[in-house]
This record gives C-alpha cells, sequence and structure tokens, in this order.
C-alpha cells in the first residue's frame, strides 16, 4: 500500500547552474516534451529570477509553465551522489505541450524515479532465482547461463515455436529492437506477442485494408478540424494535451462522441454544441452505417473527392489494390463479400437492412434524432460550405468488434471527404507511444495458425500456451495475464505449468538450476523469465523462475516517437537502481551466451544507430537523420539531441541537406521533389495506403459479428461490463502505485455504475462490490481455418471449441449516470483485481483480436468500503461537471 | 475584514518562536494527523471528524500556522455562496474562498464541519477557480483553462484533471461566531515555498 499524501508547501527551486536535460514523457501517446533541472543536494536556487534555473520571479503568473509543484520533485542518485531533481513539463515547447502545459501523469513523472527513501523503494536491481520457491538474489551471470542453456533445450528438442515472448511492444527503439532481433532474427520463433493482444498484426485492420496509416494526422489537424468524430475513447481522459492544448483550441469546433459513458470530455462537447452519441459497446459498426447511409440518402458526400480519391472498380478489382496473392490481406477479399467501389458501396449500404436507422438505433442504444443529427453535423454543407471533418478513434471502437467497427469507421470518413488533407483525416488517438522497430519480419510462415483461404495467421500465443505448447516465455516489461482476456483463467493454467509444477531450482547453482527446469519443461511444463522495473503479479510474484533488473526512462538514453510520429530522446540523467541494466543490454548478453551474433553493443546509441535502417521505408523512417549524423561525425543520439524537444517528425527526409519532418501521411498538399541520399519517398506520404494510390471502401456485414455478440449479450440481471483507462493512472499503475498522491485518488479498483442498476442491488457509492461471470468464453483450438466461416464464431461452437471459464474482480462502487443504464465501466487494468477476468476469450476470427470491451457479470454488494465514510482517499464526485467554460 | 493579516509568517523555519497571536496550539510547523486520537487541539481546531471505518489510515498532512485572521461570520455565512479573502499574505496568489457546503468536509469548520476554505489559484497552471464553486456537488471547477476539478468535502483532491497536487486547504478555526484562518495545508500556486512569505 502507497504512503499517505502529505501536501507539501515548499519545494527546492534549481539554482541557474543546474544540468538541464531534455526528455518526453513516459506515458501517453501524446509524448509531452519535459526538462528535468538536476542539481547536487546541499544547495537550492532562490525565488528571484537571478537566482533560479527559470529565470523568473516567484511566485510565478498563471500559464507561466516555471511552477514547480511538491509532487515535480524528488531526490535521485547521480554517479552515485545525491542530487536534486525537478522534472518539469518543458515551457519552452513550441510543439505538442505548447508552453508547458502537460497532464496529470506526466505532471507527476519526478515520482517515478528511483530513491530509496520512497514508495519505489522495491524497484527490481538484482537478478533473482526462485529457488525452492524462494526469490534469491543471483548474478547476472548464473542468470543468464540458466537461462541459456533451457533455451538451446527447449529450442533444440521442441522446435521455435515452444521457445516465446511476450513484450511490450513500446518502451523504446533501442529495446525493442534488441526483442526483435532477439525473437525474429535469431530464435525465429513465431511464439511472440506484443503487450496488448495475443499475437503480432495490426489493431485496426479495416482501417489499414482502407489505405490509411493509423498515426497519419499530426496534432494540428484536431486543431484545424471543424468537427471531430470521436469513438472509443476520450482523449480528455487519456491522451490529455491532445485535448487541452489543440482539440480545445481552434474553438468553435464541434465533438462528437461515440462512447457508452459520458465523460469530463462529452460534457465540455455537450456544453460547445457537440453531440454525444451513448453507443452499446461493439455496436459502433452500425452507427457509422447509419451515419453513412443517411449521408448518401442525402447526397452530403464529399462527392467531388470521393471521385478523384476513392478506388473505382478496376482499382479495388485485385485485392483491396493490394494484389490477389500472397498478400497478409487477401484472404478478407476471396470472398468478394467486402470490397467495392463508391457506387457498389452505395448500394450495398442503402439496401442494408442493419444501417436502417430505427434497427440500428434499436441495436446501438442511440436515439435515432441523434445519429440523424451527427450525419448533418459531419457531412452537411453550411451554405455550400463543407464542414471540415476528421475521425479519432480508440479502443472502445477496435477492441470490441474490431473488423467492422474499424472497416466501417473509415467508409464514413472517406464519405465526408477525410483522410488526406488538413484539418480532415482519420486516424488513431493512440494509447502508448510508437516505440516499435523490428530487426526483421515476424515469421508467419512458421505460425501454427491459419486463416479460411490462403493467408498464413499470427500466433494466439495465448492459445498456443494454454494448449501446453509453449515450454520457456521470456516476458519483458508486461504482466501477460492481467493485461489479456480471461486473465483468471490464464493466470490459472500458467500457474498448473509453473509453480505447481513439481519440478523447481533446488539450489542457486547452474547445473542443479538448469537440471530442474529441463525436467519441468520436459514433464510438460513452462519456464518463465520475467524482466521488468518492479514485481508484477502473479508474473513474477509467483510465477517466473528467473526475474530480471531493468532499466528504465531516465536511467539510459532512449528514443521513440509518438502519436504525430515525433522523435525525441529521452535523455539518462540518474543512475539505474542497483545492478538494473536496460532491456536491450540484458537481451544481448543473453543472446551472447544462445552464441548468436551480432549483438556487441556497448551503450544504447550503438542500438539506434543500426535499428535505423530497418526504419528505412516505413512509417517511423529515421535512417536520414543517422546518415546525417555519421556525415557530421557525431553520435546519431546527439544529433537528436540537439532537436531537444521538438525532435523531428518520421518519417524524416533528406531536403538540401538539412533533416525535414513529416507532418501528415497521405497528405494531399504536400509538394515533394526528388528524394535525396537516403530518402524514401513512400507513395502513402501524398497518397494512400494501397497499390492504386486511392482509398478503399468496404462493406462491414453485421452479420460477421452478430453470432458472437448475441450469444454474449447479457441477459437477466447480467449488465456489461466494459473497461477503459481513467485520467488519473497509467497502464499498469506500476509508477502510480507508488505514488501517494495519486493513490489517495484511486487506492483501489472501481467500478461505475448507473443510479438504476445500483438502486436495483442495493448497492451506494463507496460499497465494495464483486463482480462474477461465469459464462466466460475461451477459444480453444481452431488453429487453422480451411472453409470459408471455419473460424467463425458459430463454427467453432459447433466443434466443440469454446468451453466456458469463469471470472471475478472486486471493486469500489461509483454510482454515477455518466455510464449507461445496463454497463459497468471499471479500469482496464488493476493488476490486483483485473476486470479482463470478465473478458471472453474468443478473438475476431478476421483479425485475432480480443474483444476486451465486451466482458459481462453480475455485479453484487459484499461490504463497504473505508473510503466510503472518509474524507482522505477516493472521491465520488462527477467527472464529467460542466461549468462556465471560455 | 476585520483584521489584517501581517506580511510575516509566523512558520519562518522549524523550530522558530511562535508569535502568532493566540494560536490554537503554538507550534510553527508540524504534522499534523487529521482524525481524532491524534493531538486534541490541532482536531478542534480543524474540526475533523473521527475515521469511521478501520483501513484507512489518518491522512496527515503538513500544515504551517500563520497570524490568524477573521474570514468570516458564521451567522452571516450563506449556504453555497462563498466568500473571498486573502489568506496568509494580502497577494493576488492568496485568493481563497470561504464557503459552507451543507455536508460535512474534511477540515470543515461549524457545528455541521461544513465551512471550508480553498485557494482559488488551479494546482496545475493556475487558472483562476472563482466562480466555478459546483453547489451540486461542492466540487470547485472545472477550471477555465484546462477543467481541472477539485473536491472540496475532500481536501481539495482532484476528481478529475491534471494538478498534481490538491487545492491548498486553508486551516479554519470557529471562536464564538468568528471564523479564523489559522494556516495553510499545501503549496500554493506560484510559490516555491508559502513559509517564506511574500
Amino acid at each position: 500500500m502507497a504512503e499517505q499524501y502529505v501536501p507539501e508547501d515548499r519545494v527546492p527551486l534549481p539554482p541557474p547552474d543546474a544540468k538541464v536535460f531534455t526528455t518526453a514523457c513516459d506515458y501517453c501517446i501524446v509524448g509531452c516534451g519535459y526538462k528535468a533541472y538536476v542539481w547536487p543536494k546541499g544547495r537550492e536556487g532562490g525565488p528571484r529570477k537571478h537566482e533560479n534555473a527559470f529565470g523568473i520571479e516567484f511566485p510565478t503568473p498563471t500559464l507561466s509553465g516555471r511552477w514547480i509543484s511538491p509532487n515535480q520533485h524528488n531526490v535521485v542518485a547521480v554517479d552515485g551522489k545525491p542530487h536534486h531533481v525537478a522534472v518539469v513539463a518543458d515551457p519552452d515547447a513550441e510543439v505538442v505541450n505548447r508552453g508547458g502545459n502537460h497532464s496529470i501523469r506526466g505532471g507527476v513523472l519526478a515520482k517515478k524515479c528511483f530513491n530509496p527513501k520512497t514508495d519505489t523503494r522495491d524497484r527490481l536491481q538484482r537478478p533473482l532465482m526462485r529457488v525452492n520457491g524462494k526469490l534469491t538474489p543471483v548474478s547476472w551471470d548464473l542468470a543468464l547461463d540458466v537461462m541459456a542453456d533451457v533455451s538451446k533445450h527447449v529450442i533444440e528438442k521442441y522446435g521455435e515455436a515452444a521457445w516465446g515472448m511476450k513484450t511490450f511492444s513500446y518502451q523504446f527503439f533501442e529495446n525493442t529492437y534488441a526483442i526483435s532481433k532477439l525473437a525474429f532474427t535469431s530464435v525465429q520463433t513465431p511464439a511472440y506477442a506484443p503487450h496488448d493482444k495475443p499475437g503480432p498484426g495490426s489493431d485496426t485492420a479495416g482501417v489499414d485494408d482502407s489505405g490509411i496509416v493509423t498515426f497519419s494526422a499530426c496534432y494540428e489537424d484536431w486543431e484545424m478540424a471543424d468537427v471531430i468524430y470521436i469513438s472509443g475513447t476520450d482523449p480528455y481522459e487519456t491522451k490529455t494535451v491532445l485535448f487541452t492544448e489543440w482539440i480545445m483550441k481552434g474553438f468553435p469546433k464541434v465533438l462528437i462522441y461515440a462512447l457508452p459513458r459520458k465523460t469530463t470530455g462529452v460534457a465540455f462537447a455537450e456544453q460547445n454544441g457537440g453531440l454525444y452519441l451513448p453507443v452499446i459497446p461493439g455496436t459502433d459498426a452500425l452507427v457509422h452505417m447509419a451515419i453513412s447511409r443517411i449521408i448518401l440518402e442525402n447526397g452530403w458526400e464529399d462527392r467531388e473527392w470521393i471521385e478523384k480519391h476513392i478506388a473505382n472498380k478496376w482499382e479495388i478489382g485485385s485485392g483491396f489494390g493490394r494484389g490477389t496473392r500472397n498478400t497478409p490481406w487477401q484472404w478478407r477479399t476471396t470472398w468478394g463479400k467486402l470490397g467495392a467501389d463508391f457506387a457498389g458501396y452505395k448500394k450495398w449500404l442503402l439496401a442494408n437492412k442493419d444501417a436502417e436507422l430505427d434497427r440500428a438505433s434499436r441495436i446501438t442504444g442511440v436515439p435515432v434524432d441523434r445519429i440523424r443529427r451527427a450525419a448533418e453535423l459531419m457531412a452537411k454543407p453550411i451554405k455550400g460550405k463543407r464542414p471540415k471533418t476528421s475521425i479519432g478513434f480508440e479502443k472502445g471502437c477496435y477492441w470490441s468488434n474490431n473488423y467492422l467497427n474499424t472497416a466501417s469507421i473509415a467508409a464514413m470518413g472517406l464519405l465526408c471527404g477525410a483522410g488526406n488533407r488538413p484539418g480532415q483525416m482519420i486516424s488513431r488517438f493512440g494509447g502508448h507511444q510508437r516505440g516499435w522497430i523490428s530487426a526483421g519480419s515476424y515469421p508467419r510462415i512458421k505460425s501454427p495458425e491459419k486463416f479460411p483461404g490462403r493467408r498464413k495467421k499470427e500466433i494466439d500465443l495465448d492459445r498456443w500456451a494454454e494448449n501446453g505448447n509453449l515450454r520457456f516465455a521470456y516476458v519483458v516489461g508486461t504482466t501477460w495475464t492481467n493485461a489479456m482476456a480471461a486473465s483468471d483463467e490464464l493466470a490459472k493454467r500458467f500457474n498448473e505449468m509453473t509453480c505447481e509444477n513439481p519440478h523447481k531450482i533446488p539450489r542457486a547453482d547452474r547445473r542443479a538450476a538448469t537440471e530442474a527446469l529441463l525436467a519441468r519443461v520436459d514433464s510438460g511444463g513452462m519456464v518463465f523469465v520475467h524482466q521488468d522495473i518492479y514485481f508484477q503479479r502473479p508474473i513474477g510474484t509467483d510465477m517466473a523462475d528467473l526475474v530480471l533488473p531493468a532499466a528504465t526512462w531516465g536511467e539510459c538514453d532512449f528514443t521513440r516517437c509518438n502519436g504525430e510520429r515525433r522523435l525525441r530522446l529521452y535523455s539518462k540523467f540518474y543512475d539505474p537502481p542497483g545492478e538494473a541494466k536496460p532491456d536491450w543490454w540484458i537481451i544481448s548478453r543473453f543472446a551472447k551466451k544462445m552464441g548468436y551474433e551480432g549483438y556487441d553493443w556497448n551503450e544504447s546509441n550503438d542500438v539506434f544507430e543500426e535499428a535505423a535502417r530497418f526504419s528505412r521505408g516505413g512509417v517511423l523512417d529515421y535512417y536520414p537523420l543517422v546518415y546525417k549524423a555519421r556525415r557530421d561525425g557525431v553520435k546519431a543520439h546527439e544529433l537528436l539531441r540537439s532537436y531537444g524537444t521538438t525532435g523531428i517528425q518520421t518519417p524524416i527526409r533528406l531536403v538540401g541537406g538539412q533533416l525535414v519532418g513529416t507532418k501528415r501521411l497521405h497528405d494531399s498538399t504536400l509538394e515533394l521533389g526528388t528524394p535525396e541520399g537516403p530518402t524514401i519517398h513512400a507513395k502513402w506520404l501524398t497518397a494512400f495506403k494501397t497499390h492504386s494510390g486511392k482509398a478503399l471502401l468496404h462493406k462491414t456485414p453485421w452479420d460477421l459479428f452478430s453470432d458472437f455478440f448475441e450469444r454474449i449479450t447479457p441477459t437477466g440481471d447480467e449488465l456489461w461490463m466494459t473497461n477503459g483507462r481513467i485520467n488519473e493512472i497509467w497502464q499498469s499503475a506500476f509508477d502510480d502505485k507508488r505514488r501517494p498522491y495519486i493513490m489517495q485518488r484511486w487506492p483501489e479498483q472501481w467500478v461505475e455504475i448507473h443510479p438504476d442498476d445500483a438502486k436495483a442491488r442495493g448497492i451506494e457509492s463507496g460499497d465494495r462490490v464483486r463482480i462474477e461471470n461465469d459464462d466466460v468464453l475461451i477459444q480453444t483450438g481452431g488453429f487453422v481455418g480451411v472453409d470459408g466461416d471455419d473460424l467463425s464464431f458459430t463454427k467453432l461452437n459447433e466443434r466443440g471449441l469454446i468451453r466456458v471459464g469463469r471470472g471475478a474482480c472486486e471493486a469500489v462502487a461509483v454510482v454515477t449516470s455518466a455510464v449507461r443504464p445496463g454497463l459497468l465501466f471499471t479500469n482496464f487494468l488493476d493488476t490486483g483485481s483485473p476486470s479482463n477476468s470478465l473478458v471472453h476469450r474468443v478473438p475476431d476470427p478476421m483479425t485475432n483480436r480480443y474483444r476486451f470491451k465486451l466482458g459481462k457479470g453480475r455485479i453484487r454488494k459484499i461490504g463497504e468500503s473505508p473510503y466510503k465514510h472518509s474524507f482522505e482517499k477516493m472521491t465520488f464526485a462527477s467527472r464529467n461537471i460542466t461549468g462556465i467554460v471560455t | 475584514m476585520a483584521e489584517t493579516a501581517s506580511q510575516q509568517p509566523s512558520a519562518a523555519a522549524d523550530n522558530a518562536s511562535c508569535n502568532a497571536p493566540a494560536a490554537p496550539d503554538c507550534v510553527n510547523r508540524r504534522d499534523f494527523l487529521l482524525f481524532a486520537g491524534a493531538t486534541t487541539v490541532s482536531i478542534t481546531a480543524l474540526g475533523l471528524f473521527p475515521a469511521s471505518s478501520a483501513g484507512v489510515q489518518p491522512a496527515q498532512a503538513r500544515i504551517a500556522l500563520y497570524p490568524r485572521k477573521r474570514v468570516g461570520r458564521v451567522s452571516r455565512l450563506e449556504l453555497h455562496k462563498p466568500t473571498l479573502f486573502h489568506y496568509p499574505f494580502e497577494e493576488p496568489h492568496c485568493n481563497n474562498m470561504l464557503v459552507r457546503l451543507g455536508t460535512p468536509a474534511g477540515g470543515g469548520v461549524g457545528a455541521n464541519n461544513d465551512i471550508v476554505a480553498f485557494n482559488q489559484l488551479c494546482t496545475h497552471q493556475g487558472g483562476l477557480l472563482e466562480g466555478q464553486y459546483q453547489s451540486e456537488y461542492r466540487v470547485l471547477g472545472p477550471c477555465p483553462i484546462h477543467l481541472t476539478t477539485f473536491d472540496l468535502t475532500r481536501h481539495g483532491m482532484v476528481v478529475a484533471g491534471h494538478a498534481t497536487e490538491g487545492l491548498p486547504q486553508v486551516l479554519l478555526a470557529v471562536e464564538g461566531d468568528d471564523i479564523l484562518a489559522t494556516g495553510m495545508m499545501g503549496l500554493i500556486y506560484g510559490y516555491s515555498n508559502n513559509r517564506a512569505g511574500h
């Protein structure tokens, strides 16, 4: 439990000679620029402008960006000596968080830093081996020797697919490059999955199929738009500065929100002429289709633009314009069910019963007048002028009904003429930052899975492991079980294969440890290595045989991009704790013990420079930066450092010998000359990402989803159980748990429930409740599809490949009319009480993506939480209050 | 306002001598326990309630006492009608609101423990929260700049938004009909050190 929050009434100021390091936030996609001011303990700056590093008089004025709150200060070790550090949103920033704007998450970054006098004292500091069930400190050499011995055995005896990795996909280029080099180039295993999904591949296949790169927009586009349709997220909550610095600026602007929950941003939208569409999770596709249909019925579509930018029947004929054969997408084209030119799409939609207004309203729960109004706001010309409409979407949209929601939202946006011009874009808002660089392609050819038709399919690592096929798992920076669907069931199975297996390490020596683990593997068990900055429950605390301590943000120079592809250097400014090492270092030492070549990295810049060429031609292409650095005789990290918190937007181009960033993708207004030096002019810089360069429309027949949806729709006293992020917490709260300030706000898992549902169950705010689902559907097989509908829910069920499991979580009730009646909303990733345990583990058969947002459960009161009658922790006040907003 | 605030805080440094007249507890800086069971005088001053449930640790606050100042009268303070005052210094940042919430609150004084006072500069970027009291919710906000809201029943805790500290709370005491400001909990926006004064 976190310590008590004690509001301080003073904070040390950095003296004028404090060292200043530029960085960006460790957390959400927005990636605000920050500065870390570091100076030795024992002295402080003063309130007069010549006495502090900000050069400003205290007290500072409103919006100075130069006020430090006590939560923005910490004491860290630099070269072993205590130093003050203040981590402050960059007041000089001219991009992203202009003038030093910040969220509560980034605002308290300083408290992330390791300081043994704070709740960060449990940072992992030494490699640990579970000896007789007890984690015992061992040397790096011993830990990595045992890991390599077991890995060699597993790969040799059972094959690469028995050796797997489950890792973050975002925690800096240097680390993900090392991860992918190990998994895909060296081991060449198909048994790989990123932290948030069962296997590699796109999250938003329907948008990709349309030819739209999901992070094509720049932040200024959200400022420039007249109308934004926001689906499945509230950027105010989860991409705060994108909202407060960009969406809120440039008003008047109409925001249309499709969410099951009326959040702060929704309240703001309604107050400013916007619209709230209270959609039942998973049904967004029908909202999109109904809106599109009204647009077409009224002739409000942007016909001139469509004629120029939407593929015609000749251009769609060959597999969405991507070629008929051997593309990962081709199976979706094989049956001719989805692809359409404009005329074909229009004909299909106007004849589609599910897109009829009344029917769509009934299934989606969105009143007809609001659907009609949304269509008007988005597409109806006012005095002959079309509104500039953009579409922004996130996980409520694509992690509920993955293919249909993403394909239909893209089509709706394209009809409005969005996708390739300033203020008129179709883009993800994003969750975490973009930190993935792959050293090689995922070896799909080795994947045990296959779609019907010709297309190979990436692995579902959870199902693969549950079926006993995975013998060794290297887990980096993720909770795995809690973050995946049906988490209780997954944890139960992993427990059987690890700590309940009789073969345990008896002694902390190489031979004894290796022998025990090989016996485990050969008996059908599994060996876990968990690499992280803190223990994660249960994977680190209960299951892992080796726990390896990682160094993180601020402890090593790292790089990555934000939601507008802005590349920055995240500077090291203090010492990692104990023997903790960056992930790339740990992987390189392990790879060498495995006998793999190409891991001779001495510092993170070595990895960054090597990885550059694998970014070439891609959305995150930074190769020209490395090229220029080499020409200038400097390290690439140092060249990037000179760009400070501004960084440079990828793909980076060389123009007249200078590095030039790319503001938006598919940009019909961008003028490109001849590609210079190592510059690559991908066609999607100025056109859509299809063979023709034109965008594609897709039909989205509701019956591809309705069998599953009908089966999981709550019955009796069950309620929908959906989940998402909350503003004040980042990811699993791995840092927030250690911040007393955040923990007083959200001390534990919580659940929002509508007053009608609460009253019927005798639940009040502050009550402790238990939510149970004894009908959690889990797919058990179906690795290979042959006939068209083999992997449909109906067929899987008929074939006996769906089992029913259970899940439960406990939470503190928050009674609020912000949520729809019949629906519960909770934090998506509370490791102490994971709501994913209530979520079915049956991926979308078209894309292999989970429907994380479509859980269900019965809720009952089990007592009162201490917060019900306390003034000290948690508040039950409404989060969507509107006041006088200017 | 009858009294004029001293420009000099009594709490200049730890262990400094106390010169605040009639301070309820002659300490300059100390850890206050906000719940019963802790030091008695402080609790009277804070007007707080006993912890009614096990499991919540008594919250602590670092409170600096300043020269007392009458900021209102109990009999004249209307429900949900905030009144404004400066404290601990006559300086624009020390812009506070006194309000009767109608429900008991952490740090509340008066017979119903529902009179509280808070600084009105948002602890995100200093937006002025004046006029943003929402009586239905006992919340101050949304801040006009970036929409942060604060729960006035819970020591100014952030309800939703971006502030990296709760809203600084003014420590109150009631003597007869007088409502007195006696101290501050939390760093005032713009300041690096409340106690250093202005």
